[in-house]
């Protein structure tokens, strides 16, 4: 009889879930569409280029000036009024009227050199990532909306500094359900000295269902929430709960023929099925010496450098989105927060997690199918500020980003900006752009992605987003 | 069949409703009261609801499916109403009752229960964006609850639900505005308020405002005002410069927290001023002069420091200095157009006065009985509770990109009658819930999956999974844990380790003890930024904005919640003691104890064998094991008695088996 019912769900689901995504926005409005096995993988509007993404958030907004965007201008002009042009009408967080005297253009603190064939410039803060150059395409003309922390960083997850929508790792399971059924399909890893601003919004399914919201893996307790038993019950003993919840809610199913009661029968079966390959995941002592090596992963050990290589089995087990996120990179200056000390050693916390992270991928035949994105909320300002130490503010108006893998042209520079790093010049890339182009690497057509909310159909590019072409392969 | 040539002509002008001419669309027309259609089966109905359900499954060729079982129909209405489940003594009573009104005196009893307030006020509290902390990224904690108890109380008291609204856009306003009325203000004090180093100010002040025209429209008009934030609204007819007149009437208002006094810091204030009293007596008694009397001066000295501060409160007030409103070029606070005086949008109905009208005024235009709009989205939001989804299924949207409304001349039936009775909430609940639609059964039928696979002719009940704190609420009632203790401020259950370092600040969350612990969801402290994640999980709201109709979701973290939780297992803990203690001693009377308990129904011979042959495995399991191992199995955290140790194996499997029976399907559905 249980494997009757195995059968008849997974002829069910799939059944229900072969539909392209326009019946899925459509099927969003009928409470119907419940019955659907929500986790099942969907096709997407056209052939993908990658399957999968690892997004590296660099919450608190890297400087670009100090690791990829080297302007020897700058470095001429250190010391000097930022000229009239540059900041008029410009908004800047802490501004005050003293803004302009107080904050003199800033020369990059940080050595720069070209490297690999691409002869990509990276700064000597991270020496993993300039031996990876030939493999990424580097974004340097990135532009968004809002300075400050919160709303900037539900920008670059939502589309909207608003808070409530859904992030792009809800938008693109919604759009392409997950290959795993065992483990979630969006799941986010934390490090660093505290954990995003604005938490758990960053990874919220917004008015999308919950099936869609990020799950984070946690650094200590269970990996998932309550994943574990409560104390005392043996594995046994679950499992003999989950038989007979199964017998008695399969029961009701014929009593009421409520399709709603097989997706929860499903949801407990996967719910028993994490409970043994979450720990399993997690458990990174079998990987070689050598790929632990590569990280500078330590078993038992919370890093960035384990939840890149977290990232690297989770993308192999088949979840769809994984997000990572280190703090703390706001280098205004001052205690906690310079370009020097502090920068340093945020950069020495994931250079080498990022490169391994490449190289492995890579290595395994899992690069081609997993887009890798490297980035924080916006980019800093050109100018110090008025602090004890010198620091730059946030900037929005052109920050660097790095794409690697799936579909993303290797060895390659996008967009420039003016010779002070101030403005995007060429190519701009907008945050809609860059999530349409993220979007359009997964095989979906931003305009085509959409779920009714409010009387409108909501996107994650609201009412804009070009794929930035330069940036595919 | 006999349809009247009105209600005819109604449904062929509502067929072309879609394509309407702009301003014709039908929600911007007065609600009409339709003569009740006609039907064959005259027997059936029982109000006047059923008339018009059950003429549109006759015109189909539809029955209405037959009336749910006793029990089911008992548990049901209790699980609308006060969201908590009948008690086995009540299932009894309710059997062996056999007037023909046993079920409505039952509806009035759950009426005029307090736990009724509890759970319609959950409902608005969605609405309201209701929270215990300020949002944003910093999500600092902010005292808020005595809006919440407001809002149970004046449900409780079924206050006319225009005076409702008045109270929450502008109780300040009112002429010698209560305590109660300033309070109410908090309605539009519940938007975020970002204490994020840096910010502007007055960007935020205006998103917040941004926040209040959005609620206030899909709340209180189903109309989504926000999209003409930025540029003329795409579909409705409202224009961006009728969204800023409206923006110019909360552009008036300050934002100030007050001291509001609790009828507790009243007397703690009082009992204060008489050790005041006492002491200054007793000062005056001594010689002037003494070592005693400026001994007694400085105790007098600090005591009068100590006043206790009563519980704040965020409210809105007028401000005294007018401001200036403008069109924002895009939505955007920096670029601000041309000057803008306050109005109201020309679709709607009129307001000659509005250009020189306050915010009270705006409160009565919008309670008005001319609103066509109003009364229809609060029914449509009561109707969705009981059926699952609206007449209008887009309960916030009834412009022209909304759906049709399946009834519409049951719609505004409804709607009048919400009128002719005074605003009151409970006479329009009483209807909905004694009619013959919503009794009937929520079995699938194979003939109606065929024809009406959505449901849309209400030829049967719907199943339907219970909101986040039902879900909690009906545990604790099962276990018999509930403690129904009312108001006051936002209380903490326990939840895992680990869930508070998600914010960007890590915020406390200690365990209430006592009763505290076991208190209904409604008054579980509610921070934006890191949700209960009990609640969150089964699709609480987070309240960053307006939610007037929740998800139903149906994922494996429930399942890990339901199950491993430990909240959740201590309820097991609970119900397996309860089971124990109440149940007869033979293993099937307990079993069907339990089955009584969080379904309200007996278990079959099926579901007898399946049970107890889970509890004999898991006797042999439990049998084998060590009492010092077992001792986390069967004692709760907290409030348990202490389990003799030749009692633990028995205890332990007769929990599991609780755990088992609280996380079927049917336990968290209303069916």
């Amino acid at each position: 009889m249980m494997h009757d019912l195995q059968e008849t769900t997974r002829r069910h689901f799939f059944s229900r879930c072969g539909m392209g995504l326009g019946s899925i926005a459509l099927g969003s409005m009928m409470s119907d569409q419940a019955q659907a096995n929500p986790f099942a993988p969907k096709h997407p509007h056209f052939k993908p280029r990658a399957k999968n993404v690892i997004y590296l958030f660099m919450g608190g907004g890297p400087s670009q000036l100090e690791l990829f965007d080297w302007k020897p201008e700058l470095s001429k002009r250190h010391g000097q009024d930022i000229p009239e042009s540059f900041i008029k009408g410009k908004r800047f967080a802490f501004m005050n009227s003293s803004f302009k005297k107080a904050n003199k253009l800033l020369g990059p603190t940080r050595q720069f050199e070209r490297h690999g064939q691409s002869g990509i410039w990276v700064s000597d803060l991270f020496p993993h990532i300039a031996s990876i150059t030939d493999e990424i395409s580097v974004v340097k003309s990135c532009k968004t909306e809002l300075f400050n922390h919160a709303p900037a960083k539900l920008f670059m997850n939502t589309g909207t500094g608003l808070f409530g929508r859904p992030s792009m790792g809800s938008w693109v399971t919604y759009g392409l359900g997950s290959e795993s059924q065992s483990l979630p399909g969006f799941v986010v890893l934390q490090s660093g000295s505290r954990g995003p601003r604005g938490g758990a919004v960053n990874w919220a399914s917004g008015f999308l269902p919950t099936t869609f919201q990020g799950v984070p893996l946690r650094g200590s307790g269970d990996p998932i929430l309550n994943l574990a038993s409560p104390k005392g019950v043996s594995a046994q003993s679950q499992r003999d709960s989950l038989d007979a919840l199964k017998a008695l809610n399969l029961k009701r199913l014929m009593e009421t023929g409520d399709e709603e009661i097989r997706t929860r029968i499903a949801s407990y079966e996967m719910s028993y099925q994490m409970q043994s390959s979450a720990p399993e995941l997690i458990d990174i002592s079998g990987e070689t010496q050598a790929t632990l090596e590569l990280y500078g992963a330590k078993p038992g050990q919370a890093s960035f450098a384990n939840n890149c290589l977290l990232a690297r089995r989770l993308v192999e087990r088949g979840t769809r989105f994984v997000q990572l996120y280190h703090t703390n990179w706001d280098h205004h200056g001052g205690p906690g927060e310079t370009l020097t000390k502090d920068l340093e050693k945020v950069t020495h916390d994931v250079d080498q997690g990022c490169a391994a992270l490449i190289r492995d991928l890579k290595s395994r035949g899992l690069l081609d199918d997993t887009l890798v994105i490297w980035g924080g909320e916006f980019g800093r300002t050109p100018m110090s500020e008025a602090r004890k130490t010198p620091g730059r503010n946030h900037h929005i108006d052109a920050f660097s980003m790095w794409f690697a893998g799936g579909g993303v042209k290797p060895g390659n520079v996008v967009g420039e900006t003016d010779e002070f790093g101030f403005d995007s010049v060429g190519r701009e890339c907008h945050v809609h752009d860059l999530h349409a182009t993220i979007l359009h690497l997964l095989g979906m057509d931003h305009e085509q992605l959409t779920f009714r909310f409010q009387g409108r159909d909501f996107r994650l590019t609201d009412v804009a987003g070009h794929v930035i072409e330069p940036l595919l392969a | 069949m006999r349809w009247s040539p009105i209600f005819l002509l109604f449904v062929f002008w509502m067929t072309l409703g879609l394509s309407a001419k702009e301003g014709e669309h039908w929600a911007f027309i007065a609600p009409q009261r339709h003569a009740q259609p006609a039907v064959k089966q005259k027997g059936w109905p029982k109000n006047a609801i059923d008339h018009f359900i059950l003429a549109e499954l006759e015109a189909a060729n539809l029955q209405p499916s037959t009336e749910a079982d006793k029990i089911t129909l008992l548990r049901r209405v209790h699980l609308d109403l006060i969201g908590l489940p009948p008690t086995p003594t009540e299932v009894k009573a309710f059997l062996a009752n056999k007037r023909p009104d046993a079920y409505e005196r039952v509806v009035d009893q759950l009426l005029a229960s307090p736990r009724y307030g509890e759970r319609w006020g959950r409902h608005w509290l969605d609405a309201a964006r209701y929270a215990d902390s300020d949002g944003y990224s910093h999500d600092a904690p902010r005292i808020m609850w005595q809006y919440r108890d407001w809002v149970i109380r004046a449900i409780n008291d079924d206050l006319p639900f225009d005076q409702f609204v008045i109270e929450q856009l502008a109780g300040d306003m009112l002429p010698d505005a209560t305590a109660a009325q300033r309070i109410a203000t908090g309605f539009h004090r519940n938007t975020q308020i970002n204490t994020e180093g840096g910010v502007d100010r007055e960007q935020f002040r205006i998103d917040s405002i941004f926040d209040r025209i959005a609620t206030t429209g899909e709340v209180l008009f189903g109309l989504t005002f926000g999209c003409a934030q930025c540029h003329d609204h795409k579909y409705d007819p409202i224009k961006q410069v009728e969204y800023y007149q409206m923006f110019a009437y909360y552009n008036q208002v300050d934002e100030p927290r007050r001291e509001i006094p609790t009828a507790a810091d009243l007397n703690a204030q009082k009992a204060h001023e008489q050790k005041i009293t006492a002491l200054t007596d007793k000062v005056n008694n001594a010689e002037q002069g003494s070592d005693a009397r400026k001994k007694l001066e400085a105790e007098l000295a600090q005591l009068k420091k100590k006043r206790p501060r009563a519980t704040t409160a965020l409210v809105m007030m007028q401000r005294s200095s007018p401001r200036m409103t403008h069109r924002f070029i895009q939505g955007n606070f920096t670029r601000p157009a041309e000057e803008v005086k306050p109005g109201v949008p020309s679709i709607l109905h009129s307001f000659p006065e509005a250009e020189s009208a306050n915010r009270l005024d705006f409160a009565r235009w919008v309670t008005s009985r001319n609103n066509p709009l109003m009364a229809r989205v609060t029914v449509n939001r009561m109707w969705l509770h009981y059926f699952g989804k609206g007449i209008v299924e887009t309960e916030n949207d009834f412009g022209t990109q909304g759906s049709a409304p399946s009834h519409p001349a049951l719609l505004d039936w409804l709607a009048t009658e919400f009128m002719r009775a005074q605003w009151s909430r409970k006479a329009l609940h009483r209807l909905m819930v004694t009619s013959a639609t919503y009794r009937q059964s929520s079995k699938r039928r194979t003939d109606l999956t065929e024809t009406d696979p959505y449901n849309k002719l209400l030829g049967r009940q719907s199943r339907l999974r219970l909101d986040a704190e039902i879900v909690r609420d009906n545990a604790l009632a099962a276990s018999g844990l509930l403690n129904t203790k009312m108001g006051g401020p936002g209380v903490f259950p326990p939840q895992p380790p680990g869930c508070m370092n998600l914010g960007q600040h890590r915020r406390n969350w200690t365990a209430s003890k006592g009763e505290d612990r076991y208190r209904r969801a409604v008054y579980t402290y509610r921070w934006r930024a890191t949700p209960h994640p009990a609640l969150k999980v089964f699709d609480a709201p987070d309240a960053f904005a307006s939610c007037t109709r929740r998800i139903r979701s149906n994922t494996p973290l429930q399942a890990l919640t339901l199950l491993n939780d430990p909240a959740f297992f201590e309820i097991a803990q609970g119900l397996a003691e309860r089971i124990l203690k109440e149940g007869d001693k033979a293993d099937k009377a307990r079993i069907a104890l339990g089955f009584r308990l969080c379904l309200a129904r007996e278990p079959d011979t099926r579901e007898l064998t399946v049970l107890e042959s889970f509890l004999n495995k898991q006797r042999q399991l439990y049998a084998g094991m060590d009492a010092v191992a077992l001792t986390p199995v069967v004692q709760r955290a907290h409030g348990g008695q202490a389990v003799a140790e030749t009692q633990r194996s028995e205890q332990a499997a007769w929990t599991m088996l609780a755990r088992v029976l609280l996380n079927l399907d049917e336990t968290i559905t209303r069916e």
